[in-house]
């Protein structure tokens, strides 16, 4: 950690050496401390610093930008040189509404000293369980357990100051027994949160859970989704169908659809950055707080998230969205939570005359981003259900399905949520788990 | 830096390690970008430090730190320490042994005419606006971007095994993306290519030619037909076939996939050890090589980041899987030494096995001389989606565009194409593959390969020409 104090002394600098032109600066550090283990052993261990700042340089509308790993003088100093340099070849920018003025941020309690302290003795000590209790049973436990503080910061020269430190604990394991594998893991700013007893039993269960594995034709099924499953799916609907870029350029079916019933009418999305429950951060890469922006209401298309260019263009106020260096895919919504039904799992399942239950996916993807047709596999834990229980492991399922027309058939939710990060770990959402009717499998795996 | 590498490696030592490594990575980047709705972009990126591998007791630990301070590197030394001492709480039996090296001094740089970084940026933005242009003035062309990758690493290594060793390596290239969008629908064409070479590779793509073909193909989209549903043969363009082979030949033959070590984020592989020398991944017109020597090759080096020397291996020889992609610790379970694919994005990661140029040797085919022999299929070309199961059997590759092929001659435009297999019936179908005509056979630069925890996005290269699969579902989510 650099801490408050230094941070704010490193952005002050680079602001001041904003003569004729306006400037915003940001600053992410990460410490990072990861331990992976394979095979009962760790095999990987590492700690690694840095921090990148940025810098944005507006000069006559025109911007550049430059980034640098090292805070001192002299590096401060090239970056925003370098920034001016490419400001004076990049074009007018047109739409660019100029930086954002200050407004009051919300002061979140992010950081976990006890995760930040974390060392890698208690990290070895923590995999330590889990490859006790899969040894206990004769299995193997892979897995990957993270403790990282972050500091982020950003300030401008309209008077822009934001601060906010975080940690962040993720603790994930892949339990082997023969064939099969079970899946769990948990992500919170507290690691005193995680009891790793618990995520060995979780991935243990699954594992063990039915061992002889039936293929199952590709076909429409019934189907539970856990929330590790479900954060792959909703994460299609936050990449390519809830930013503001992606409706402008008409590249998602909200361009079109806003304001009309797009999913069913117990489906409401919404993004908020300043909740809790999530991995909230009070403001993003240009400084502007967050605000929450309902996505989908009861069904229908309700908003996108913003940031200042984007929302310039459509003459309202940025929700506080902008990605880092405006980012590829422009706003997007970090945030996520789907509203809670009534059900719990056991009546999801015992509510299924015949259908699967759906652990998590991997390597999922999108063909067509308009329609949102994804496609991926299951994988850790994929099981049939018949007569209200569940009676098989099957063999891993590849989807094909339009996640506008999946959430339109979503017959419960889970009354729990949880927080979830998708498997590519683009967003961490608040998700519970649900029941799609009739979900599209097209293809099958050997294993 | 080779004072402050020797000081890190003398204090691991000093602190308990039997093994060391150490990188100092100066990692400058200047992209260029330009799009038909907002102003050219220029940014400057530069990123440096140093990172430690250490081998306590036989287990590994590695730290990172920007600085180079004396304070820095004995923090970062000691950090490694204890945390290979954490490790060896649960190491796997006697612990890791690597396979030998001699000691060694050299040199490598990318061989180059102009360096991207010292083109101005005016003259990449003149460029681009140029390409810009063309695909703008094609009726009902929506939206265009494009942008040029200049980049370049310098790395010093240093071991305790002697091992010393100074690389600067250089890529660039170009991408560009054409949409057109209708009524609910958008389609969009797309090119993309990187090499390790200088900016004579960007002058040489003739860029603004392309964005007027890809143009006109993206309107054309909008009123073409969907690629139907159906099992039929497939015939693919190189870049499409390059992707295949990354995704179903180069990630399945890393041998730390093999073993389980990256089970819990990109998945294992079918290619179990048993498989070694045995097995039949492909048919006999199917060899796969990665050459870490091929000239141009994004994926080209001298040294990995174990130090050790850059290398051509089989690991597909007619049909039959050989070889996999090792390293100093990994290839002597296999009785080996490591074939030299170990590296790391930047200064504060590790080094994980991975990808080098993963090519598909050329065949005897031309790309006309397999259309005109198939008597109905379907002609696909640049990838749009692209989808596996955790050990690589099952797979989903969308494209951007396809042709039906009738009669031995290309037919209507199909959009929306996609076809879907399991791999080894995939190769095991291909019984065709151009490369016989020079050009046809082109080493395509994949700057986004991602691996590990942390995520790591390394450059990588495939060698390829399209290529024919008999009987293949395509079609597959319409």
């Amino acid at each position: 950690m650099i801490g408050k104090e230094d941070v704010v002394k490193v952005l002050e600098k680079a602001v001041s050496l904003a003569k004729g032109f306006d400037l915003e600066v940001s600053l992410n550090a990460e410490d990072l401390s990861l331990t992976r283990f394979y095979e009962n052993h760790i095999h990987q261990n590492l700690r690694r610093q840095d921090h990148v700042l940025t810098v944005r340089v507006i000069k006559d509308r025109k911007i550049g930008v430059a980034q640098a790993n090292l805070l001192d003088d002299g590096s401060l100093r090239s970056a925003v040189m370098s920034a001016l340099e490419n400001a004076e070849v990049a074009g007018e920018e047109e739409d660019f509404p100029g930086l954002p003025k200050p407004q009051e941020i919300k002061e979140m309690a992010s950081y976990v000293p006890a995760t930040a302290s974390y060392r890698p003795a208690d990290r070895a000590e923590a995999c330590g369980i889990v490859i006790s209790m899969a040894k206990a049973k004769g299995l193997e436990a892979a897995g990957s357990f993270a403790t990282v503080a972050r500091e982020t910061a950003v300030a401008n020269t309209l008077g822009v100051r934001a601060y906010h430190a975080s940690t962040e604990a993720f603790f994930r394991c892949i339990v082997q027994s023969g064939p099969n594998t079970g899946y769990a893991d948990r992500l919170t700013r507290d690691v005193r949160e995680i009891t790793f007893e618990d995520v060995a039993r979780e991935a243990i269960e699954k594992a063990t859970l039915y061992p002889d594995a039936k293929d199952l034709p590709p076909g429409r099924y019934d189907t539970i989704f856990l929330e590790y499953a479900l954060a792959d799916l909703i994460r299609f609907l936050g990449m390519y169908s809830f930013g503001a870029e992606a409706k402008q350029q008409g590249r998602s079916f909200m361009a079109s659809r806003m304001g009309q019933k797009v999913m069913g009418g117990n489906i409401t999305i919404w993004d908020d950055g300043l909740d809790g429950r999530g991995l909230a951060v009070p403001f993003d890469s240009e400084g502007v707080p967050k605000k929450k922006v309902v996505l989908i209401d009861k069904g229908v298309a309700a908003g996108v998230v913003y940031d200042s260019r984007t929302a310039a263009k459509d003459g309202v106020k940025s929700t506080g969205h902008a990605g880092p260096s405006e980012g590829r895919f422009g706003p997007l919504p970090g945030n996520m939570f789907l509203a809670e039904g009534e059900s719990t799992l056991d009546e999801m399942i015992a509510n299924t005359s015949r259908g699967l239950l759906v652990t998590r996916f991997h390597y999922t993807h999108c063909p067509e981003p308009v329609r949102v047709i994804a496609t991926g596999t299951t994988r850790d834990g994929t099981f049939l259900i018949e007569g209200g229980r569940i009676v098989a492991r099957v063999k891993n399922l590849r989807f094909t399905e339009s996640m506008v027309e999946a959430f339109s058939r979503v017959e419960s939710i889970s009354k729990s949520s949880r927080l979830t990060r998708d498997w590519w770990g683009t967003f961490s959402s608040v998700l519970p788990a649900v029941k799609i009717k009739e979900f599209t499998f097209t293809g099958a795996t050997s294993f | 830096m080779i004072i402050e590498l020797e000081k890190a490696l003398g204090l691991a030592q000093k602190l308990g390690a039997e093994y060391a490594d150490a990188r100092y990575v100066t990692i400058t980047q200047a992209p260029v970008s330009v799009s038909s709705d907002g102003a050219p972009k220029a940014a400057h990126y530069k990123s440096s430090g140093l990172g430690l591998r250490v081998l306590v007791d036989g287990a590994w630990g590695f730290a990172a730190t920007p600085y180079l301070d004396p304070r820095s590197i004995e923090k970062v030394a000691d950090e490694a320490v204890r945390i290979a001492a954490a490790s060896a709480r649960h190491k796997r039996g006697d612990g890791v042994s690597l396979s030998p090296l001699p000691p060694i001094r050299a040199k490598r740089q990318t061989p180059h005419k102009k360096d991207p970084l010292l083109v101005k940026a005016e003259d990449k933005v003149r460029l681009l606006k140029e390409v810009l242009d063309r695909a703008k003035k094609v009726p009902g062309v929506t939206r265009a971007s494009a942008s040029i990758m200049s980049y370049k690493e310098e790395k010093e290594f240093m071991s305790t095994d002697g091992r010393r060793v100074e690389q600067t390596s250089i890529h660039t290239g170009a991408s560009l993306t054409v949409m057109a969008r209708g009524t609910g629908d958008v389609q969009s064409r797309s090119f993309s290519d990187y090499q390790d070479a200088g900016y004579e590779f960007v002058e040489s793509l003739d860029l603004a030619q392309k964005a007027e073909t890809l143009g006109e193909e993206a309107v054309a989209l909008l009123k073409a037909p969907v690629c139907p549903q159906g099992v039929t043969d497939l015939v693919m363009g190189g870049q499409m076939v390059a992707l295949q082979i990354h995704e179903s030949c180069g990630h399945p033959v890393e041998l730390d996939r093999v073993l389980g070590q990256e089970a819990t984020f990109a998945g294992t592989s079918f290619l179990t050890t048993d498989k070694k020398g045995n097995y039949r991944y492909g048919s006999p017109c199917v060899n796969i090589v990665a050459d870490a020597t091929a000239p141009g090759g994004l994926g080209t080096f001298g040294f990995d980041d174990e130090g050790v020397e850059a290398q051509r291996v089989d690991l597909v020889s007619e049909g039959v899987f050989v070889d996999y992609l090792t390293s100093r610790e990994l290839a002597p379970r296999l009785g080996q030494e490591s074939n030299g694919t170990m590296r790391a994005v930047g200064w504060n990661n590790i080094p994980l096995v991975r990808m080098t140029n993963i090519n598909l040797e050329p065949g005897d085919w031309t790309l006309k001389e397999i259309i005109k022999d198939t008597k109905e299929g379907v002609f696909v070309e640049t990838p749009k989606s692209w989808s596996l199961d955790d050990k690589r059997l099952n797979f989903h590759f969308g494209q951007e565009i396809a042709y039906e092929i009738k009669d031995g001659s290309l037919g209507k435009m199909l959009k929306n194409p996609a076809y879907t297999g399991v791999t080894p019936e995939f190769w095991g179908s291909c019984d065709a593959v151009a490369g016989k005509e020079k050009e046809e056979w082109h080493i395509w630069g994949t700057p986004g390969c991602a691996k590990g925890e942390p995520v790591q996005v390394i450059h990588v290269g495939h060698g390829a020409a399209p290529a024919r699969f008999r009987k293949v579902r395509v079609g597959v989510g319409e």
